[in-house]
């Protein structure tokens, strides 16, 4: 008998070790959590998230949905300029769930408003919600909202560019990118309160294409770092409207046509020495612009030659609604003169490695061939256009 | 192998911002005085850079180009030491090799040995007896002019990272420590040298990283404690008499205990010979019949276990497999690479660790085993702990040399985690049958004199 009772007293001594000893080997495992922006900022919930894609027929959705030009609101038809943008940022915001709008309604810093990328998101992770989580009546305010904000039919220019890039990207998909691709991973968050007198962004960020529009009220607006980028060149069709894009060959060309037009003698000075690979100023550059400016100075040019470089530049400062696009053009145009564009390799821009800038007073942009990841052996480009006063709005 | 590379590719790559185009990454493998860096140069970068299309023709690349390559190496890695003068630059071994990462997708890449010695300084010394002999360059404070392919493509990047310094007590079985990147200035339109401080170390520092390499060698590797554990199961136990050979009764504590130290003796001075041996390069065999015949040394160990197969001989067993797991050992010194001196010290102390973290399991166990042992109970703990290790032993020697792991080998895996706990019943165990065999003696006892 007593031999039992130890014995029992035994075994369970050797359990409740045990279950300790358990206890406390698992604790380690625990913990941790979802990545997301700094606490400080406000506390969004999920980032972008990496490796997580979308399926295709989300994205093909997504193109579909975001086909037509005509809005669908009402409410703001009567307000114009920041008014209407903020109208209908906050009617895109009113049709999202309290837990989609706590990841898109985000703190405005340089932190969050630097959360962009030339890589596809599950790449390279971004704020906010993804578009193919939006159901199609929130899909149709943020079209909305990117309608009011971008130039309309412009082939192959501002909303017109955009969709070209969503549909290049489920081709992609099928092209041996998988679910990193498509037009559903592409991210749009908000950084701080819509308002026409506060500090706020509206942010749409993925793959080969990011467009910021930084507004503070009457203290001025900023519409860059903006990301252009394709892949593939050549020509991609939407499966929903039968409609072809090929949304960066005007820029291409455009660039071309500046290169070629100029004298040998000009070329010689608008020839860098060094090859690009990739963008200088690209994502993660920011506010480094160089102090001197290298090339050519459009100043020194003839009209038609100076005409050529302001045609290329209409390429991106015309993607914006019209409004906005002819104050930003009137300042790049004034300050055209002192203006430089320089390049390395070829002035026909087909090969990898031509690389094009343009470097004024406020204007930057490159433009990159360089080779691909998903589709091999062939060049496709990057570009980015910043403003050395009014990238992020100003914000450094 | 592979993997490796992979892991490093990925790690090494600046954050994910960006670039579609492979940054180079240059390794350092710091040495007493020299240091050893590994390049690894995109094709893709090289070719913009310096032309001869090595990537768009990467096959039979050094055969082609060796000479050509290994000048244009020399001409942009320039370390500086302080005092201005330039260090000797030769590039060794060049590779060309796939590699691949999420960001950049599969892309060729060169691969360079190249060895960097700082000047001596052999300038007269009088301050010291013996002036005229050099003195130790140092090599942890340099100025890295390096701009292979930066020099011409301007978007490239270098990252600089540490991979080994036997002295800080970094082997290059942890990651890298990155030291810094080379790229553009943008805002100045130029490219700096990175300055490379390295905090001094010491030959202590080194040491006592050798010792924690061996402690953690053997913690890790359970296939060699089961070996010396298997072997040691019947070391108290007699071989009893008869026609077939078993195991018999407790040979007593002192049988025991001279037992056990010769067999741990025994197997520590032959992996002592072989590690000793194989870290100088003197003998080296490939790894995959090495860890082969290991499984089996924990077969033959098990099933001397059972049944006595070579009594009275342990010792000599212990010490010729021994000399196998000394090999195995030694591939994980020989692969650091170093100088005579930080050689012999890492062999000291690597094989201090792996003596000290052996000691101190079979200090662990072998207490509860002795008693154990004056048990009936114990021959259920014996042969059970030979068959399990027998199974497992199987398990490897399968593994090992098909290359792949199987279900038996992953469950040791995880079942290893729970070793603690299975000592702890055995010390419960034999706690609780030692004290209730003296209790039964003492009751006897009683009785004997109650009546």
């Amino acid at each position: 008998m007593k031999k039992v009772i130890s014995f029992s007293l035994l075994l369970v001594g050797i359990l409740a070790i045990l279950f300790a000893c358990q206890d406390h080997l698992m604790n380690p495992g625990t913990g941790g959590g979802t990545t997301g922006p700094g606490s400080l900022t406000g506390g969004p919930g999920m980032g972008g998230g990496m490796g997580s894609g979308v399926d295709i027929a989300s994205s093909l959705t997504v193109t579909a949905t975001m086909s037509t030009t005509a809005s669908t609101n009402s409410s703001c038809a009567t307000s114009t300029g920041l008014a209407k943008v903020v109208c209908l940022a906050q009617a895109f915001e009113a049709t999202l769930s309290s837990t989609q709008l706590s990841t898109v309604q985000l703190a405005y810093n340089l932190t969050n408003a630097q959360k962009w990328s030339n890589l596809p998101a599950g790449l390279s992770a971004r704020y906010g919600v993804n578009l193919a989580s939006l159901s199609t009546a929130q899909l149709a305010a943020f079209r909305n909202l990117m309608v009011a904000v971008l130039s309309l039919n412009n082939s192959n220019e501002g909303y017109d560019e955009m969709m070209g890039n969503l549909v290049a990207d489920n081709v992609l998909y099928y092209a041996g990118g998988g679910t990193t691709y498509g037009a559903g991973n592409f991210y749009v968050s908000i950084l701080g309160t819509p308002s026409t007198t506060g500090l706020w962004e509206l942010l749409f960020t993925g793959h080969h294409y990011t467009q910021p529009y930084t507004f503070n009220g009457p203290a001025g607006s900023g519409y860059t770092p903006a990301f252009r980028g394709v892949e593939p060149t050549s020509v991609v069709s939407n499966t929903a409207t039968g409609q072809s894009y090929q949304s960066m060959e005007q820029e291409r060309v455009a660039f071309a046509a500046m290169l070629t037009g100029l004298s040998s003698t000009e070329q010689a000075t608008a020839k860098l020495s060094g090859t690009y690979s990739d963008l200088v100023l690209g994502p993660g550059q920011d506010w480094k612009f160089p102090t001197a400016k290298s090339g050519l100075q459009v100043g020194t040019l003839s009209a038609a030659r100076q005409a050529l470089v302001l045609n290329a530049i209409k390429l991106y400062v015309n993607d914006l609604d019209a409004t906005t696009a002819a104050t930003v053009l009137a300042k790049y145009t004034s300050e055209l003169a002192n203006t430089y564009v320089a390049y390395s390799g070829g002035t026909s821009v087909t090969s990898q490695n031509d690389y094009i800038r343009i470097d004024g007073p406020s204007i930057w942009i490159e433009f990159s061939y360089q080779g691909g990841v998903i589709i091999r052996d062939t060049p496709h480009p990057h570009s980015v256009w910043r403003d050395r006063t009014t990238d992020y709005g100003g914000t450094k | 192998m592979v993997f490796t590379a992979l892991f490093l590719a990925v790690t090494l790559t600046s954050p994910a911002l960006a670039h579609p185009m492979p940054n180079s990454v240059v390794l350092l493998n710091v040495h007493a005085n020299r240091i050893d860096a590994e390049l690894q140069i995109p094709l893709v970068e090289l070719q913009s850079a310096w032309g001869h299309a090595v990537n768009d023709s990467s096959a039979g690349l050094i055969a082609r180009l060796g000479p050509q390559l290994r000048q244009y190496l020399k001409t942009h890695i320039r370390p500086q030491s302080p005092d201005g003068r330039f260090w000797t630059v030769s590039v060794g071994e060049l590779a060309v090799s796939e590699t691949q990462n999420p960001i950049n997708g599969v892309y060729r890449e060169l691969t360079a040995q190249v060895q960097m010695i700082p000047p001596r300084m052999d300038l007269p010394r009088m301050d010291l007896p013996g002036a005229d002999t050099p003195t130790n360059a140092d090599v942890r404070q340099f100025t890295f002019y390096y701009d292979v392919v930066l020099h011409q493509v301007v978007t490239h990047k270098i990252l600089v990272s540490v991979r080994q310094d036997w002295e800080r007590g970094q082997l290059a079985e942890a990651e890298p420590v990155q030291v810094g990147t080379i790229s553009l200035d943008i805002v100045n339109n130029r490219i700096l040298p990175l300055p490379v401080n390295l905090e001094s170390g010491s030959a202590w520092t080194g040491f006592k990283a050798m010792v924690k390499l061996g402690v953690q060698h053997i913690a890790e590797g359970t296939d060699h404690l089961l070996f010396l554990l298997v072997l040691l199961l019947p070391a108290p136990l007699l071989v009893a008499s008869g026609s077939i050979r078993r195991w018999g009764r407790f040979g007593g504590v002192r049988y025991g205990l001279r037992r056990l130290l010769l067999i741990v003796t025994a197997f520590t001075v032959g992996h002592s010979v072989t590690l000793l041996l194989g870290s100088l390069n003197w003998i080296r065999l490939p790894s995959q019949p090495v860890e082969v015949l290991i499984a089996v040394s924990i077969l033959v160990s098990a099933i001397h276990a059972v049944r006595p197969v070579f009594p009275g001989r342990e010792a000599w067993v212990a010490s010729g497999f021994g000399l196998i797991h000394g090999l195995a050992f030694a591939g994980t010194l020989a692969n650091l690479q170093l100088n005579a001196g930080p050689m012999a010290l890492s062999i000291l102390g690597f094989n201090l660790g792996i003596e000290l973290m052996q000691l101190f399991v079979i200090a662990l166990t072998i207490p509860w085993l002795m008693l154990l042992s004056r048990t009936p109970a114990y021959h259920y703990v014996q042969v059970g702990g030979a068959v399990l290790a027998g199974v497992a032993a199987l398990a490897w020697i399968v593994e090992r040399i098909t290359g792949q792991s199987n279900g038996l080998t992953r469950a040791v895996e995880q079942v290893v985690v729970y070793a603690p706990y299975v000592l702890l019943c055995l010390a419960l165990l034999a706690v609780y049958l030692t004290w209730s065999i003296s209790q039964h003696q003492q009751n006897s006892t009683s009785h004997t004199n109650a009546s």
